[in-house]
């Protein structure tokens, strides 16, 4: 498969998503079943790394990329990654022209509080997996009263915790 | 360029994106997070209101969120320098990782030093999530406590549930300052 045909069938699949792995049954159905350039234990691996690594979770088509071009291809993902993120410019333009007028203020009071719903309800499913043991909740807690009580940048606290998990391995009780 | 923001260069905006792209684990949900902290609550670059504007086209941009909220996020702050920074910082460092583990995913995720590093990011990235909520909420608990829940826990609840997408919620939300504008508003 040329790089430029699977940067288009992966732009497609990120094109008709909005969220991070609802690009997923479109990759598999072209990419698996259609042209089956790509195996499902290739895919269930790019979508585990993706979580496993920083960034959006979405960015498991980068490892389907290169699974199946090298690293063309996962540079090749990565395009079709950042593609539709250029919408947003014309779309914060629109919006950022009203932002002065009292009701639009109001409804974008109102956009913040809902963000604020979304965020922790994101953060439900995301703390039921990962926070399955003590030591984990406890580092959990640490961060949020770190971060909600000083003004620390979140990277000190990332690190912090890593730097936990490390030493944990080291004392032969990995997290 | 919408905003002015004299003190803020494209090195220090790219300096934020860059260590958030490269160490912020747990998805676009806890980088925006992240983010949130660094450019609303820490530097003050971002408004609220700017930030619920970017969070919300971020939302209705196909693709993936975090890298549309940090082009919306570039491009308030510094026009199109801005936005095709934030795009490039955010993703190019997770995008270099990933790749890297791809070529080893055997090795990568079977070490359990590498796991238990992860593991231990990953539960202070809850605790980044649950700190941006409380830094967005406390303002519109202090000011305006009845507002702040009247939207903020039909929307928890549709949202956890999986009664309504974000799309969904955020449009209510939308539908409700509208139609019932604060006290800024009136």
């Amino acid at each position: 498969m040329s790089l430029g045909l699977l940067y288009l069938l992966l732009l497609k699949a990120t094109l008709i998503s909005f969220s991070g792995l609802a690009s997923l049954p479109v990759v598999r159905d072209e990419l698996v079943l259609q042209y089956g350039v790509l195996s499902d234990a290739q895919l269930n691996a790019a979508v585990a790394l993706a979580r496993a690594a920083p960034g959006p979770f979405g960015g498991y088509v980068i490892s389907v990329g290169y699974f199946v071009g090298g690293v063309g291809g996962g540079i090749a993902g990565w395009l079709a990654l950042i593609t539709p993120a250029l919408l947003a410019v014309p779309l914060v333009h629109y919006v950022a022209r009203r932002a002065a007028h009292p009701r639009a203020r109001s409804v974008v009071d109102a956009i913040v509080m809902a963000s604020a719903a979304l965020i922790l309800a994101a953060t439900v499913p995301i703390a039921t997996q990962a926070l399955g043991s003590a030591a984990l909740i406890v580092i959990a807690g640490m961060s949020a009263l770190a971060l909600a009580a000083t003004t620390l940048d979140t990277v000190w606290v990332m690190a912090a915790a890593a730097a936990a998990g490390l030493l944990a391995a080291w004392f032969g009780t990995p997290l | 360029m919408p905003a002015e923001h004299r003190k803020l260069s494209v090195a220090a905006l790219a300096r934020v994106f860059l260590r958030n792209g490269a160490f912020t684990f747990g998805g676009g949900d806890a980088t925006t997070a992240s983010l949130q902290r660094e450019l609303v609550a820490n530097r003050g670059w971002l408004s609220e209101q700017q930030f619920g504007a970017c969070y919300a086209v971020s939302r209705v941009t196909p693709g993936t969120n975090l890298l549309a909220f940090c082009t919306a996020a570039g491009w308030t702050l510094l026009g199109w320098r801005g936005a095709l920074w934030g795009l490039l910082l955010a993703s190019i460092p997770g995008a270099a990782v990933l790749m890297l583990m791809t070529g080893v995913y055997r090795t990568a995720l079977g070490n359990p030093w590498f796991a238990s590093a992860i593991h231990a990011a990953l539960a202070a990235a809850v605790g980044v999530m649950l700190a941006a909520v409380w830094t967005l909420l406390r303002v519109p608990l202090r000011r305006t406590p009845a507002r702040a829940a009247i939207v903020t826990l039909p929307a928890l609840l549709l949202s956890v549930y999986g009664w309504a997408s974000p799309l969904e919620v955020l449009a209510l939300a939308a539908g409700f300052g509208l139609l019932a504008p604060g006290r800024d508003a009136a």
